[in-house]
């Protein structure tokens, strides 16, 4: 007893030195560092770009347009051969600058300097000149996190918006992923679009996604696409928000 | 030195408490560092690991007790502000305790190559545990995490260890300081 008196005589501030820097690193895992991001986009706020003022990006805008075209020209054939189509409406999106990349390298995650205040909520969509971006996993006031595409742990379920093949995608690095088919017999092909499937929970069917850069037909258990990005991922300044799409 | 004999004349909890809103505070510009990718810091998309620095410079003249406790900390946070699985936790406290049981101190004095050196090492090692839990999780293939750790590791760690004196130096010379003050 008495050596436990002496070594917490000793020890003491120690102790709860300890205890406060674990306590407090605890509470901010637990909140996700909002604290932290609140922080950080009231000191980025005034090198922040405005977004109405980026015309760079037109060309991928352009690009986004042909893909759209393309999957509505097939769409349009489908649509044909049915009845009592009900045409889905379209929310306005919530333009949001990208403030801050990802805290480590083994993810791939932007921040952006819109959050709840503005009316983004945890499941929202994002899009930019190009095509599909990602989707928000966190959210505090003034900031959101969005999990990009390019993610190995970020699946999307895709289609050939040529032949309606579908299956799911999972990122690589910054621009590329690999897309997994569900059929073995393919009509597949190099430069064919890819577009979020009709089967896909968390993103509205048709958004643009990417391009069919090579086939590996031979892989098993299923054949494999290597898949470039429409959109230019490592060199957004500012993306388009939409609400989930769940109801 | 101007500053720190402003600060000798404070009281002993005084100048404990300025000692400590400069460990907070300068964890803290890590952390806000760590979103950022300013021109030069940036090498094939990917940034230095700022949080590795300061818990290196840190260890380097402290207990492995000290590097475990800051590296669990850091680690923590870390998690917060990207994903707790798998955990920046145990590499950061595994960094902390290897590079105070390194005991650099005893072997070298010089400062600068000898820390960056160690950086070096030590993201080197962070990078694969990582790799590690990510093959024990089996939800990535082998080559597929191979192929990441290659790409994220080696860049990572050039980048980190030309980029830890700006965090080492201030820092070391604040301590040296402070030391100097209590003995």
């Amino acid at each position: 007893m008495f050596t436990l008196r002496r070594w917490w005589d000793r020890h003491w501030l120690q102790v709860v030195l300890v205890g406060l820097t674990l306590g407090t690193a605890w509470v901010i895992e637990q909140t996700q560092g909002a604290a932290i991001f609140e922080v950080y986009q009231s000191l980025t706020r005034p090198f922040q770009s405005n977004p109405n003022q980026q015309e760079k990006l037109i060309n991928a805008r352009v690009q986004e347009m042909l893909v759209q075209l393309s999957q509505l020209q097939t769409e349009n054939q489908k649509l044909k051969q049915l009845l009592g189509y009900v045409a889905e409406r379209k929310q306005p999106g919530i333009v949001a600058p990208i403030v801050g990349h990802s805290a480590d390298q083994w993810w791939q995650e932007v921040t952006l300097g819109r959050g709840t205040k503005h009316g983004i909520q945890v499941g929202s969509y994002v899009m930019a000149p190009g095509g599909l971006v990602g989707r928000v996993v966190s959210v505090t006031p003034h900031t959101s996190r969005v999990l990009l595409i390019s993610d190995a742990a970020s699946r999307v379920g895709v289609m050939v918006s040529r032949s309606h093949q579908m299956g799911y995608m999972r990122g690589q690095d910054s621009h590329k992923a690999v897309m997994q088919f569900f059929d073995k017999v393919l009509d597949v092909r190099p430069g064919d679009v890819l577009v979020t499937s009709s089967v896909s929970q968390l993103f509205p069917s048709g958004l643009p996604v990417g391009r069919v850069e090579s086939l590996n037909l031979q892989k098993s258990p299923a054949p494999e696409a290597a898949i470039e990005f429409t959109a230019p991922i490592s060199y957004l300044e500012w993306v388009v928000v939409y609400p989930p799409t769940s109801e | 030195m101007e500053t720190l004999l402003k600060i000798s004349n404070l009281s002993p909890r005084a100048r404990q408490f300025v000692n400590w809103s400069v460990n907070v505070g300068s964890v803290l510009v890590c952390l806000l560092v760590l979103p950022t990718r300013l021109p030069g810091m940036e090498l094939l998309g990917i940034g230095p690991n700022w949080l590795l620095i300061w818990v290196v410079a840190w260890s380097v003249k402290r207990s492995p007790f000290h590097g475990a406790v800051a590296g669990l900390a850091l680690g923590m946070i870390q998690d917060g502000m990207t994903s707790p699985d798998p955990t920046h936790a145990l590499s950061l406290m595994l960094v902390g305790i290897l590079t105070a049981r390194l005991q650099k101190q005893r072997w070298i004095q010089e400062d600068f190559i000898s820390v960056a050196l160690i950086v070096f090492g030590m993201t080197m090692l962070a990078g694969t545990v990582t790799a590690l839990q990510y093959l024990l999780q089996g939800s990535r293939s082998w080559a597929e995490i191979w192929v990441a750790h290659e790409r994220i590791t080696l860049s990572s760690a050039i980048l980190t260890s030309l980029w830890a004196p700006v965090v080492y130096y201030p820092l070391n010379r604040w301590w040296e300081g402070t030391k100097v003050q209590q003995s």
